[in-house]
């Protein structure tokens, strides 16, 4: 029961970083992505190669999240120049892009196959027990440092400033203010944070293939977002919680209910997923700590 | 590997061009009217030929009954979709109707196949010999399909620029203001564009069915290449999307010798973030509220 626990808060840990960073780029500043899964792959793929040839896990991290950055970087620049449902639409094929080429260049991914085998650090102490808690530990720590980072970028006059071009990117303007460059580093910052959520992703799974990584993953994270309320950390760690707890709850309802085959579960799961967005669309459209609007 | 081989690839890319343009003018329309892009339609699609599907598994093999079931089923979605969500997010932000499009799409893929399950189905045909044509295989149904596709999209210029509601439709994509201060009522418009998105979404699910397979997630996988032939050809144009989706369907099909199976779908992904960072607005797309 504990290791089943422990096991779900580091999922709930991942999500979580993929959630808040999300939150930073849509909530905080008000640019639409829909390709965050992209720089999650990225990251994975980024530290489980490199460790997988021998390098340290710092080395992997770090690179997860400086590739995750650089590949924002266009976006970023992109996302000056274009209106904002075509930027919905470009980031959703960036992450398509990202997943094809994992899938087309066997030699550096494995393809279809996947990566196996990638090493998880705390390994040593044994299946089990005190090697999952201290994995558990680090993601809490990475976890930890993330919101702090992220409240303390929003308090600061930088998070004033992507605040204001989310509510009146004009009125910033007029108040002499560059947007421009403040859209950019938001983007590579978000992403960085998502890059080094698929490196920890990575090592806890040990295997990677490109079906983790389709564009499903970035709508549970708007869920998730959503459904807290977006620009609020406690509501995006609130909507992860209630995020993992679908995504977990399907499979315990599947102990009590022996009769209903995975795939229905799955299909039920996706079913909750989809209605939950829609009626917070609809009815709760600030999540579940905003207050209610009038429909 | 002569010419005839890269005619061949020309004429698949051509009808593969035709289903995209279809699920591209069903973009195009919602997204010049209802303001927002549709992540539903590739499902509207996908509903729609599973309820052609469901006519041939109840013993007809009739193609003209599987295909008015199949654009029945897809109106009767859309409209759905409508009146259950879009209607009340009509007034906010475009944020609002693009995720509750998507969420839509979730859950109706997802209940399709909670019901029907994840195993493919086909139309069963029959097996007609190739015409040769100059020495390029032409497949009779390939010529029926194309001439369908050419037909709805025929039916949907006819209704925008020949009827009454088609010209107060584009009065509302132009200024809802301004529309509505001429007296056209807004709910009539909308209710016949969700109308009009359904039928083609129905024809082109039935028609992607009958060249593939009917399968949970036929109509997702062509929603980012219709999103592509939409921008290019410019939000907002239908006639654009149609000649973009042709572009991008031979483009595609042309370049599956140099770029193998894989890449040929990053092709269109690629085409659209190129075009967007030299033409913010799209290829035949006016600027407007470019930031």
């Amino acid at each position: 029961m504990l290791a089943y626990l422990v096991a779900v808060a580091i999922v709930f840990g991942i999500y979580a970083l993929l959630t808040i960073s999300l939150d930073l780029h849509y909530g905080f500043t008000g640019l639409i992505n829909f390709g965050h899964v992209g720089f999650f792959s990225i990251g994975a793929y980024a530290s489980a190669i490199l460790t997988l040839h021998g390098l340290p896990y710092v080395v992997g991290f770090a690179a997860a999240a400086a590739l995750a950055a650089l590949s924002a970087w266009p976006l970023g620049l992109l996302a000056l120049r274009l209106r904002e449902d075509y930027l919905a639409i470009v980031t959703l094929a960036f992450a398509e892009i990202v997943r094809i080429v994992i899938t087309a260049e066997e030699w550096l991914t494995g393809g279809v196959q996947g990566l196996s085998g990638i090493p998880r650090p705390f390994a040593g102490l044994g299946i089990g027990g005190a090697a999952e808690i201290a994995y558990l530990g680090l993601v809490a720590a990475v976890l930890l440092a993330a919101v702090l980072l992220i409240n303390r970028l929003v308090r600061s006059p930088f998070g004033r400033l992507i605040q204001a071009i989310r509510d009146d990117e004009v009125a910033v303007t007029a108040l002499g203010k560059n947007p421009a460059g403040a859209k950019v580093r938001v983007f590579a910052i978000g992403a960085a944070i998502a890059g080094i959520a698929g490196a920890l992703y990575a090592h806890y799974m040990n295997y990677l293939v490109p079906d983790q990584f389709v564009p499903l993953v970035t709508f549970y994270v708007w869920m998730a977002m959503i459904l807290g309320g977006t620009g609020r950390i406690g509501g995006a760690l609130l909507g992860t919680a209630v995020l993992i707890s679908i995504l977990e709850g399907s499979r315990v309802l599947r102990d009590i209910f022996p009769g209903v085959l995975q795939v229905e579960m799955a299909s039920l799961r996706l079913a909750l997923v989809g209605l939950l967005i829609v009626l917070f669309v609809l009815y709760r459209p600030d999540g579940l700590l905003g207050g209610k609007t009038k429909p | 590997m002569g010419l005839t081989y890269y005619l061949g690839l020309a004429i698949n890319g051509v009808i593969e061009g035709l289903i995209i343009g279809l699920a591209a003018l069903a973009l195009n329309l919602v997204f010049a009217v209802a303001r927002f892009p549709n992540a539903a339609t590739g499902d509207l699609m996908t509903m729609g030929a599973y309820a052609g599907i469901a006519v041939q598994q109840a013993g007809s093999r009739n193609l003209l009954l599987q295909g008015l079931a199949a654009v029945a089923a897809a109106m009767a979605l859309s409209v759905a979709m409508y009146l259950f969500a879009f209607r009340a997010l009509r007034g906010r932000t475009m944020l609002s109707p693009l995720l509750a499009s998507i969420g839509l799409a979730l859950l109706a893929r997802s209940l399709l196949s909670l019901f029907v399950g994840h195993e493919q189905y086909v139309f069963r045909m029959p097996i007609v010999r190739p015409w040769m044509l100059a020495g390029v295989p032409i497949q009779a149904n390939d010529l029926w399909l194309a001439c369908i596709a050419i037909v709805c999209v025929a039916v949907t210029f006819a209704v925008l620029f020949l009827t009454p509601i088609g010209r107060q439709m584009r009065a509302v994509a132009d200024d809802l203001t301004l529309a509505r201060a001429s007296g056209i009522r807004a709910d009539r418009v909308l209710l016949a564009l969700w109308l009009l998105v359904g039928f083609i979404c129905g024809v082109a699910g039935m028609v992607l069915g009958v060249r593939t397979v009917v399968m949970p997630e036929m109509g997702w996988n062509i929603l980012l290449p219709a999103f592509a032939a939409a921008v290019l050809g410019g939000v907002g144009s239908p006639v654009g999307a149609v000649v973009a989706a042709l572009v991008l369907g031979v483009a595609q099909e042309l370049s599956t010798p140099f770029l193998g199976f894989t890449y040929k779908i990053a092709l269109s992904f690629a085409v659209l973030i190129a075009i967007l960072a030299v033409r913010p607005a799209g290829l035949f797309g006016h600027v407007e509220r470019v930031r």
